[in-house]
């Protein structure tokens, strides 16, 4: 089983790649060091601030991308060409291509937050290199700070359950309304908060416990957001870390779950 | 199968058509928007308007990227307050500093350097600032609310009542509520004690501005720190020299009419300069008879220095 | 042992904005397919032949009744493992080649290395496309992707191959080539069902055919058994022949039609010595082209059929409207 899920896993790495979707990373790279350059011009003071926070940023928004443009044809594309149905007649059980397919945008994505965190760093060490400075005590964490591996990481996990509602929509509805169903759960994923705490805007008790229900039900996004605090060289403790991943993967294992529910049923016509 | 290109010329031609007549178009469009802001210039209003005060959605709406947020509001803080500044003449209110160092705070409350920076330039009055002390101390209590750790911002607090409000007494009580946060230098304790005792005097306040010198890594404030402290050794050069001014008076019952004068009789060395290399001024409108140059860059000197300040009680 | 059993098979679709009304694809299939046969799956468009092959493949689910293949369901890993399909038009993947391509295929039925590499390599040698082997497959035209796709049915070397549509998007020599593999996987011992419309293939190739006209299986069973080979009558071409001289044979002579100068069709009734006709006539001085027996083709009993069951469609079978 393993072996061929690695198979079309594979299969979608290797399409992202001739799809020349990595070039982002040009992209960002560009952008990381264009505004590095633009920054020290400014002389506004917290460079180092600045380039992290830019670069976390455009790292999840390119991971954005990826996930919600990718993970929307993941299905819809074999099933709409047909390409589909070669795959299914061959020994591969029906849960083990949905798996498969995750697994290898979860590659994609992987090495795309690999390669951007590594730019990050080289950024931040050419400005600290050429300007020495940088590291005074007036800063609040160190220019090459490893907690920022904590961040990526974060927004690696939360990137996947992106993938997975991607993915799950993928299996029954097309790109254009996949896509805005996904960049929707995605915003209100970050919205997530307020419905917890409903009850203190609504009058009505069933209003309140709808959003309770909601909370826990739609993904909680927020949490995974922790560039702020790295940045300000504020503790992340490794439990949060911890169980903040673990509830993304467990919230994009039940995502998969349905999408293979829906998908293992399906009249290909 | 891919159709051969025409043999002809008129393919190529029919193509250069179209690619001067995008140019051309291009070109109009360009025309007609510089003409159209000659005539009918978008209300300047518009060029500042924030895009969001909303308070605390701010961050909400910013969907993770608050930070990144805070960060061009803080750029925007900067070039607001610098223009300002440098622009000969105009509007000197800075009346989008605070609203903007607000957008900032809320956005990321932890952004250090854009509450100290508050703290100081709110303060200063016209024409370095807008002279909002009760904007710089609200700054300030915010962020000593996001973090109750950062012993500098009650010491900015402090040092806002000391040195612009002249308020011994609650700056005391600042420097002393500073002194008992973790971490705080050993300092604070004395500076709250001797404000206390005496109200303000020159050794705090250099004191004072230097810490803010060699803790700041925001250009503005080390700028501005440094000028202080200029100003300050100014002073002590004023007094020293005036020292000289009176003992003259008093041996030859006249001023002395230059510096020359003094030089002659090898109580100088030479002609007397302050820190930024002018020379003093022998001037007898002023106390003591030597002040700045009009010509310095340190002149004026802030009245908070010159004024004399008495114990609390 | 079967290649293939259905049973009762039935397969509905729900159809309109409340799903009411329930149309009837194929209405309760029943067929047998011997191993080492090659079965003909005949019948118009849209009767049906498309909709039972992705029920043999499990790529839809009955609505009810049985499949057996090889004695196990057709979802059994098993018999994935022993069985080929090349889908009607197949679309493979932009991005790969056509070895690319195969290798993935081939590395899903578990071959790996030294073997699974002939084996791709044979493939793409036999259905012709070995000079293209890495050319991207967006590149592929129509034809090329046809052989594609019984290259890579054919690549865990099955027991049984469905084909939906084979010949389709052929030219002449692509057509003998299938018809040539069709033959020689039969010879191996492997149990061929293809659909198509395409009759003179299936009367080429088939042992057995069956023909489904609007989701009912009309007729099954063995080629011979289905046309009477009766003859129907004769044809006859004979060359410098004066036509005048026809009149002689009265009704044994239905009808004659010039062909070219001195050259002419004859269509002779049912008669058991037709020899004595073409004796005379030499005898007369014409010289003795051909003669040919004339029995009701596959043709004229499938377009028989089809009329006869498209005039009065089967009741419970609601046609979807539009």
């Amino acid at each position: 089983m393993g072996r061929v899920i690695g198979l079309v896993a594979y299969h979608v790495f290797k399409e992202s790649v001739r799809d020349k979707v990595l070039y982002n990373l040009v992209l960002f790279a560009v952008l990381l060091i264009a505004a590095s350059y633009i920054l020290g011009q400014l002389t506004a003071g917290q460079d180092i601030k600045i380039i992290k926070d830019l670069g976390l940023a455009a790292s999840a928004v390119f991971g954005l991308f990826i996930a919600v443009f990718i993970g929307v044809g993941l299905v819809w594309k074999e099933v709409d060409k047909r390409s589909v149905y070669n795959l299914l007649v061959k020994p591969l059980r029906r849960r083990e291509f949905i798996i498969g397919k995750f697994l290898g945008l979860a590659l994609t994505l992987l090495v795309n937050i690999a390669v951007m965190a590594v730019a990050l760093y080289a950024v931040l060490a050419l400005m600290n290199w050429l300007e020495p400075g940088f590291g005074k005590a007036s800063v609040e964490a160190p220019v090459l700070d490893p907690q920022l591996l904590k961040a990526f990481g974060l927004l690696y996990v939360q990137l996947l359950v992106v993938t997975s509602v991607a993915l799950f929509f993928s299996t029954f509805s097309g790109p254009m309304l996949s896509a805005g169903f996904t960049f929707g759960l995605y915003i209100v994923g970050h919205f997530n908060a307020d419905l917890a705490h409903f009850e203190n805007v609504v009058k009505s008790p069933a209003a309140a416990w709808l959003g309770k229900a909601l909370y826990y039900i739609l993904p909680n996004l927020a949490p995974f957001d922790v560039k702020a605090a790295v940045v300000h060289g504020q503790a992340v403790s490794a439990g949060y870390v911890a169980l903040t991943a673990a509830y993304g993967v467990l919230y994009a294992s039940a995502m998969l779950t349905l999408a293979i529910l829906i998908f293992a049923r399906r009249d290909f016509k | 199968m891919s159709t051969q290109p025409g043999s002809g010329r008129r393919p190529g031609a029919g193509a250069l058509a179209l690619l001067v007549g995008a140019v051309l178009m291009w070109g109009a469009a360009v025309s007609l928007q510089a003409y159209r802001e000659r005539h009918y210039p978008l209300p300047p209003a518009a060029s500042d308007v924030l895009y969001f005060r909303a308070g605390s959605a701010a961050p909400r709406l910013a969907l993770g990227f608050d930070a990144i947020l805070a960060d061009i509001y803080w750029i925007r803080a900067i070039q607001h307050f610098g223009g300002t500044k440098r622009a000969a003449g105009g509007d000197k209110s800075y009346r989008l500093l605070f609203p903007l160092l607000d957008l900032t705070t809320t956005l990321d409350s932890h952004f250090t350097v854009a509450y100290r920076f508050g703290a100081i330039f709110l303060s200063e009055s016209y024409p370095a600032g807008p002279g909002r002390t009760d904007q710089a101390i609200a700054l300030l209590e915010r962020g000593l609310a996001a973090d109750p750790k950062r012993w500098q911002y009650a010491q900015d607090a402090g040092f806002v009542h000391y040195w612009w409000l002249h308020d011994y007494k609650t700056a005391a009580a600042w420097f002393d509520r500073a002194s008992r946060i973790e971490g705080a230098p050993w300092w604070l304790r004395s500076m709250a004690a001797t404000t206390l005792a005496e109200g303000g005097d020159r050794r705090s306040s250099r004191h004072l501005w230097q810490q803010l010198y060699e803790t700041s890594d925001d250009e503005w404030v080390r700028n501005n720190a440094q000028l202080k402290l200029s100003q300050l050794q100014a002073l002590d050069q004023i007094d020293a020299l005036a020292a000289l001014v009176r003992r003259y008076t008093q041996q030859f019952g006249r001023r002395p009419g230059s510096w020359g004068v003094l030089v002659s009789m090898r109580w100088l060395i030479g002609v007397p300069l302050d820190p930024s290399g002018t020379p003093f001024e022998l001037d007898p409108a002023q106390e003591g008879g030597v002040g700045l140059s009009k010509q310095s860059p340190l002149s004026p000197i802030p009245p908070q220095f010159t004024q004399k300040t008495g114990p609390t009680s | 042992m079967l290649a293939l059993e259905t049973e009762n098979l039935t397969k509905d679709y729900a159809v309109g904005f409340w799903r009411s009304r329930p149309y009837r694809a194929l209405d309760r299939l029943s067929l047998r397919v011997e191993t080492t046969e090659v079965y003909g799956f005949l019948g118009p468009n849209g009767a049906g032949k498309t909709t039972t092959l992705k029920l043999l493949t499990e790529l839809i689910y009955p609505t009810s009744g049985r499949i057996s293949i090889l004695g196990r369901p057709p979802g059994d890993p098993e018999v994935r493992r022993r069985v080929g399909y090349l889908p009607e038009a197949p679309y493979f993947y932009d991005y790969l080649s056509a070895e690319e391509l195969l290798t993935y295929f081939a590395g899903l039925f578990g071959l790996r290395g030294q073997i699974r590499r002939t084996r791709v390599a044979t493939l793409l040698d036999k259905v012709g496309i070995a000079g293209e082997r890495r050319l991207p497959l967006r590149k592929f035209s129509k034809g090329m992707l046809q052989r594609v796709g019984l290259a890579q049915a054919l690549l865990n070397e099955p027991e049984v191959v469905f084909l939906d549509e084979p010949m389709s998007g052929l030219d002449p020599l692509g057509r003998r080539d299938v018809r040539s593999l069709i033959l020689d996987l039969r010879d191996r011992g492997c149990t061929v069902f293809f659909s198509s419309h395409i009759l003179s293939d299936a009367e080429a190739l088939c042992s057995r055919v069956g023909i489904i006209v609007s989701g009912q299986l009309v007729t099954s069973g063995r080629l011979s058994e289905i046309l009477a080979f009766e003859v129907a009558g004769w044809e006859l071409v004979m060359a410098d022949l004066d036509p005048s001289t026809l009149t002689a044979f009265g009704d044994s002579v239905r009808r004659v039609t010039r062909i070219s100068d001195g050259r002419y069709m004859i269509e002779l009734a049912p008669d058991n010595e037709p020899e004595r006709i073409v004796g005379r006539l030499r005898a007369q001085g014409g010289c003795f082209v051909s003669l040919n027996p004339v029995r009701t083709t596959l043709e004229d009993y499938f377009v028989q059929q089809v009329t006869a069951r498209q005039a009065a469609p089967p009741a419970g079978r609601v046609m979807p409207e539009g």
